[in-house]
């Protein structure tokens, strides 16, 4: 079943328009990763689905149109965004930037602890950490930490821009690995931008291949990187 | 770095040391106004109501990162509504506060409206606005029959006749005579209370989830929106809470000197300034930071307020503070701020966190020890060989 589907998405920043129109889908149990060159727009379509910015076109998420949704409504509704850059609070400890990840929940503090835990057991470097403050965790950490802190919403959907920025190759995999085991197990729908097309590929259900502000190829990512011209124009293998 | 004590947090001397502090702070407030000096208790009631308008300052400023340099204008709503009600419809000073209460809030959201859409310099200029406007607004002409315009208002304050009830216990009164000779403790205690009330609700908002997401704001608006906290919602109440608490000592203010005017210095830009300096200087962002600021400030301004006199100024002093004609006393707490930003730009409770280390450090307690419940509870969907 379709969990996401956006028509004819545009979106940008005041006079310019940087998304001219985006037809994506995810469905539900779906890795799809959004590939591009820089400034192609892919940070824009994330914030354009979580509501961070104006937009326009229709964006349905479970069959409800959300695309007049204020950004808290979208994440009541289940779509969780780890922000490109991290976007953890400084000031806040992890444990309180994973409380404030649960902002939307009404669920009661011993769910919501339990779920911290839980996180915890997957990323033990932060449970070392948790009153530390986030801002003096390492750039890595703190990518963990953003992930965490986005899953503790429960979402259906994961919005995920660039994790693996500024990570060590096997802490990249690591993380990569984590995704997919949320994936397989519990059905987690993953939308993942990811400069890295080797590594996304092999994870991915299906790409979207975007330049300047358009789609340019969509596909399995067998059949993407199975056309020639897509490879050596896009994917760099 | 050594400490001279070493102690556990939650152990059997820190809730010693606590109870050493509470203590200490209970003798003086019993102390001050059953046997301290008149001048003293008043000086104590000024420094609470500067108190509880920096705490309310705090919120806004030090939790959630927006600057008001209009809190003058609370303060002054909560001095007015008191006044004009008291003397226009003849109700009891003391039932004005909730109504003072609730119309600064509406003030502060309707205020919170464009400070949603700036920050920063653009913020601190629009609530520099809000802050010169009142005082002109309170003398406006049209508006005179009801705020007394340039002349102000006579006979706001509480009225001591021979009817009121005395609490006394065991013939002991620390509340003053009520019925009219003895008054300065009883305002002490309505000062005391206001920062108390004012403590506390600051207090729950900070430990709340609201508080978090005021820090969270605060570092990162557009992560806290995506973890989907309603920006507008949140920093709209937080403006309007912050207002409404200041306009509480601005109401005491009124009952307590008996006439209101629009031109009282903590009713123009120089209050905003003054309960911001105090914030500051006491450490912004923490709960007690407000707190000492406006001691330390206003002990300050009481020790210098006789140095106009070069006689009166101790010998050490005399050579710096002899030719000054006004009193230095906001000149020495500027310097104060100046120096303290320097060593300590988190003020002086930011200054004790720095050194206090030497003298006693307090250990947290073992990471994990209090969740181990929890974790019983937790569900075990994860499997540990694929921890990351
Ligand atoms: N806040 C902003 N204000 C104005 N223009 C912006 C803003 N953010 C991005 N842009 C513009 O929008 C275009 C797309 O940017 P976007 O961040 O979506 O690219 P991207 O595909 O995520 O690139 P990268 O791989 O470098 O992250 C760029 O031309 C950029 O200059
Ligand atoms: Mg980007």
């Amino acid at each position: 079943m379709t969990l996401l589907r956006t028509r004819g998405l545009t979106a940008g920043y005041g006079p310019v328009t940087v998304l001219h129109g985006l037809d994506l889908e995810v469905a539900e149990g779906e890795i799809v990763v959004i590939l591009g060159a820089n400034g192609a727009g892919k940070t824009t379509t994330m914030r354009a689905i979580s509501g961070t910015i104006p937009r326009a076109g229709s964006v349905e998420f479970e069959g409800h149109d959300v695309h007049k949704s204020a950004p808290d409504a979208i994440v009541r509704a289940g779509i969780a965004q780890v922000p490109q850059g991290r976007g953890t609070f400084p000031e806040l400890s992890v444990e309180d930037n994973l409380k404030v990840g649960a902002f939307v929940r009404r669920d009661g503090g011993g769910k919501i602890g339990a779920d911290a835990l839980r996180w915890f057991e997957v990323f033990p470097r932060l449970a070392e950490r948790r009153s530390q403050r986030a801002g003096s965790l390492s750039g890595g950490e703190q990518q963990m930490l953003a992930i965490a802190r986005a899953l503790m919403s429960r979402p259906k959907l994961l919005l995920c821009d660039e994790p693996s920025m500024g990570l060590a190759p096997l802490i990249t995999q690591e993380l990569f690995q984590v995704l997919e085991r949320l994936n397989k197990e519990e059905g987690l729908s993953v939308l993942l931008v990811e400069q890295n097309a080797n590594l996304a590929m092999h994870m991915a259900d299906r790409v979207y291949l975007l330049e300047t502000g358009r789609i340019v190829a969509s596909g399995s990512a067998a059949e993407l990187s199975a056309d020639d011209s897509i490879r050596k124009a896009y994917l760099g293998f | 770095m050594k400490s001279l004590f070493t102690i556990k947090s939650g152990g059997a001397a820190s809730w010693a040391m606590r109870l050493a502090v509470a203590a200490v702070l209970a003798a003086l407030m019993l102390w001050v106004p059953t046997r301290g000096s008149d001048s003293l208790i008043e000086v104590c009631t000024t420094a609470f109501t500067l108190m509880a308008a920096a705490l309310s300052l705090n919120l806004l400023l030090g939790y959630a990162g927006q600057i008001s340099l209009g809190h003058s204008a609370f303060f002054g709503i909560g001095t007015y509504t008191t006044a004009v009600m008291v003397t226009r419809w003849g109700w009891s000073p003391f039932h004005t506060l909730p109504v003072a209460f609730v119309l600064a809030f509406v003030v502060g959201v309707l205020v919170s409206l464009p400070a949603l859409r700036i920050k920063g310099v653009y913020l601190a200029l629009v609530t520099l606005a809000l802050g010169m406007v009142f005082p002109q607004f309170i003398k406006w002409k049209k508006l005179s029959w009801l705020t007394g315009g340039a002349k102000g208002i006579n006979d706001t304050g509480f009225k001591f006749t021979k009817d009121n009830p005395t609490y006394e216990i065991f013939g002991w009164n620390p509340w003053g005579n009520l019925r009219g000779q003895n008054v300065k403790p009883f305002y002490f205690w309505v000062g005391a209370i206001i920062v108390l009330v004012v403590y506390l609700i600051c207090r729950g908002v900070v430990k709340s989830r609201v508080g978090r997401s005021l820090v969270a704001i605060r570092d990162n608006s557009t992560a806290a929106a995506v973890m989907g906290v309603n920006l507008p919602v949140t920093k709209g109440i937080v403006f309007g809470l912050s207002a409404a608490m200041c306009a509480l000592p601005g109401s005491l203010s009124a009952i307590r000197t008996g006439t209101v005017t629009a031109d009282t210095q903590l009713l123009t830009v120089a209050g905003s300034i003054t309960f911001l300096v105090i914030m500051v200087v006491g450490g912004a962002g923490s709960l007690w930071g407000p707190i000492i600021g406006a001691a330390v400030y206003q002990f300050i301004i009481e020790r210098t307020g006789g140095w106009t006199e070069p006689d009166a100024i101790p010998a050490l002093f005399r050579p710096f503070f002899g030719w000054s004609k006004t009193a230095p006393g906001g000149g020495l707490f500027a310097i104060a701020l100046i120096l303290l930003m320097f060593v300590a730009p988190l003020g002086l409770v930011g200054l004790w966190r720095q050194h206090s280390v030497r003298l006693c450090r307090v250990v947290p307690k073992p990471a994990g020890t209090t969740t181990i419940s929890v974790m019983a509870a937790a569900p075990a969907a994860v499997d540990e060989t694929h921890t990351a």
